[in-house]
């Protein structure tokens, strides 16, 4: 029978994303950008949505919400339901929207909002609002890359830290007009700033690869920071790759603007915390290597992948839809996410 | 006026008295309710001119800015049903249960707020508060009942010695508590993790009104860089725009008895101060966690 059989092949493929996702950014493969895992997330989230045997936008958030637990994406596909929802009922969006004080005052009942009824469009809307979801994925890059001629001017020297697609598009597109510099801090260990000087250089950029340890030493030749990140949270600070918090300190220190290229889904409602918990560890090999066993017995190594950037190191966010300031990215949340949806 | 002043004013304490637990904006709204139900007014407008006056009644015995805030929002929404309405008796019918439903919403509010807070206090953390606070009891309640160890200092907070009763409070529930004065806060800052204060009334700036030694505190903490954590109703957001410490009306600073008995306020001790929003980190309200600069955008929904 088909039905049956498209269900395990689909916990199967479910399986099989989360253990890749889990394994995927733990550093062995090559890091996986975080465009193509936003894709992927989508795709398998739409594929779910046709497929599952559900009847109620109620059952079918439930389902998202059991297979979304570790996926940042399924809380825009919940945010796009309500939507539908909201849509396909007649009333207006705003109704539904967060809490508010206004709402506490005229709402008419202890709003556990209903979705029970069933609506036979509301699939295809869905699907159909999923698949804009992933269009306006797909283009966010081009997106970002194309403000980039108005925050480049010619004869600038401009840092970076790690490899960055988001950036480097960036900076490629600006290189077509202007003529500027570019210092990539190699970020070690992985030291991917290696291979965005090369891909920079092929470009025809000019680009000087220093030490981590350089970066304070060479700020003050610095006009800008460009800087890729993993996560925007949600009181405006970064959850970047190692090494960003002493980029942003050193040019803080340099009154530099920072600038954050940093598309639309990469936001993030989790507030910072425990900000020494939700580091993600990998193998210290990198940074001392098992030939030196003496040593490893009496030393405690860690090698941390992520480091958080406090907000108000921040100068600019630049997103697919334009640049905005780190105050203003709770605004921004509110409008893509619903609080509800906050804790999957 | 059916109910004279002295048995609104009654009612009132008796429902602070009934209830210690309950903020003294609750009980206020509560009041009104009660206002509300007895009025025999005919018209829309006399019914708010009588509200108003009965919200002064209660300013006057109680002058936080949390009664003046809950008896401007319950006006507000007054306001906001009668236009829904056009007959009188069935808009009072809708205000009543509206009311109703009003204040069993607010009453959930501390639990909201505590659900939120209790993530950010780490296992092994240092909390400095000031006075006594019940929704900062409560937040440390939500994060001992989690099994989470800390040990909290708590400003005496003179002149009423607010804090002894907090530090009593705490102690019934095993956490080690330690009580400072006022003016060890700067000496202790080194020693804490975080700040966590309530608030009497959140501002539009998204700044805090809160007993007096609470700017004192932000500022140290801003010096040390330790997160200033604000934990607050949403019915004590207020439409004030404070620039400085001047700017807070008098009529909120000092005690109600005070201002009534006293010729000379300069001579006065204020009992509230304010705090500016660059000072804050975030805001925890049941609204949500929010940054200071989103506190101006839920004051702009509700009075939209």
């Amino acid at each position: 029978m088909p039905g049956p059989d498209k269900e395990t092949d689909l916990t199967e493929r479910i399986e099989a994303f989360l253990s890749d996702l889990k394994r995927g950014g733990s550093g062995t493969g090559p890091l996986r950008g975080s465009a193509e895992t936003a894709r992927e997330t989508t795709a398998l989230l739409r594929r779910i949505t046709a497929q599952a045997r559900w009847s109620s936008a109620g059952d079918l958030m439930e389902i998202i919400r059991k297979e979304g637990r570790r996926m940042t994406a399924a809380q825009r596909v919940l945010k796009i339901i309500r939507e539908e929802y909201a849509r396909s009922r007649g009333s207006s969006e705003e109704a539904d929207q967060q809490e508010s004080l206004h709402k506490l005052l005229t709402s008419g009942g202890l709003s556990e909002e209903n979705f029970r009824q069933h609506f036979a469009a509301l699939k295809a809307n869905v699907i159909e609002a999923i698949n804009e979801l992933l269009t306006e994925l797909e283009g966010t890059t081009d997106n970002i890359a194309m403000q980039a001629l108005e925050h480049i001017h010619s004869n600038e020297v401009i840092m970076t830290i790690g490899r960055s697609r988001t950036v480097e598009a960036f900076l490629k597109d600006a290189a077509r007009k202007r003529k500027f510099h570019v210092i990539v801090a190699e970020c070690a260990p992985f030291c991917q700033g290696h291979e965005m000087a090369t891909s920079l250089s092929k470009a025809g950029i000019e680009t000087t690869v220093i030490a981590d340890a350089a970066i304070f030493a060479v700020m003050s030749r610095v006009n800008k920071v460009i800087i890729g990140t993993q996560t925007v949270l949600a009181n405006g600070g970064l959850r970047a790759v190692n090494g960003t918090h002493t980029l942003a300190l050193a040019a803080k220190h340099h009154s530099t603007p920072l600038i954050v290229c940093a598309p639309m889904f990469k936001l993030s409602p989790q507030f910072p915390n425990e900000e020494d918990t939700f580091h993600k560890f990998v193998s210290p090999h990198e940074v001392l290597p098992f030939t030196e066993g003496e040593i490893l017995s009496k030393v405690n190594v860690h090698c941390p992948v992520f480091d958080y950037v406090p907000p108000e190191l921040i100068t600019l966010f630049i997103s697919n839809i334009g640049g905005h300031a780190p105050s203003y990215i709770y605004r921004l949340m509110s409008e893509l996410y619903h609080p509800e949806d906050h804790e999957l | 006026m059916v109910l004279p002043e002295d048995e609104l004013v009654e009612y009132f304490r008796a429902q602070m008295r009934k209830d210690p637990d309950m903020a003294s904006a609750v009980a206020a709204i509560r009041t009104l309710l009660e206002f509300l139900k007895r009025d025999k007014g005919e018209t829309i407008l006399g019914l708010r001119e009588n509200l108003t006056w009965a919200t002064d009644c209660l300013t006057g015995v109680d002058s936080s800015v949390a009664v003046s805030s809950g008896g401007e929002l319950f006006l507000r929404f007054i306001s906001l049903t009668s236009l829904e309405h056009q007959d009188l008796s069935r808009c009072k019918k809708v205000m009543e249960e509206r009311g109703e439903l009003f204040l069993e919403k607010i009453s959930m509010s501390r639990t909201k707020v505590a659900k939120l807070c209790h993530t950010f206090i780490k296992d092994g953390a240092k909390i400095l508060t000031h006075s006594y606070s019940r929704v900062v009891l409560r937040v440390l309640e939500k994060a001992a009942a989690e099994k989470k160890r800390f040990s909290v200092y708590v400003t005496e907070s003179q002149p009423d010695s607010a804090g002894r009763q907090m530090a009593e409070a705490l102690r019934k529930l095993n956490v080690p508590v330690t009580v400072v004065l006022d003016a060890a806060v700067g000496y202790v800052l080194e020693k804490v993790d975080l700040v966590i204060v309530g608030a009497e009334g959140v501002v539009e700036s998204g700044g805090i009104i809160n007993k007096i030694g609470t700017y004192q505190m932000a500022v140290c903490s801003k010096a040390h860089n330790k997160p200033f954590y604000v934990v607050a109703e949403s019915f004590k957001f207020v439409r004030l725009y404070p620039l400085n410490q001047q700017d807070v009306p008098d009529k909120f600073k000092y005690k109600a008895d005070t201002l009534k008995t006293v010729q000379n306020l300069s001579e006065e001790h204020p009992i509230i101060d304010y705090t500016p929003p660059s000072l804050i980190t975030l805001l925890f309200t049941d609204l949500g966690v929010l940054t200071p600069s989103a506190v101006s955008d839920e004051l702009i929904k509700l009075y939209l």
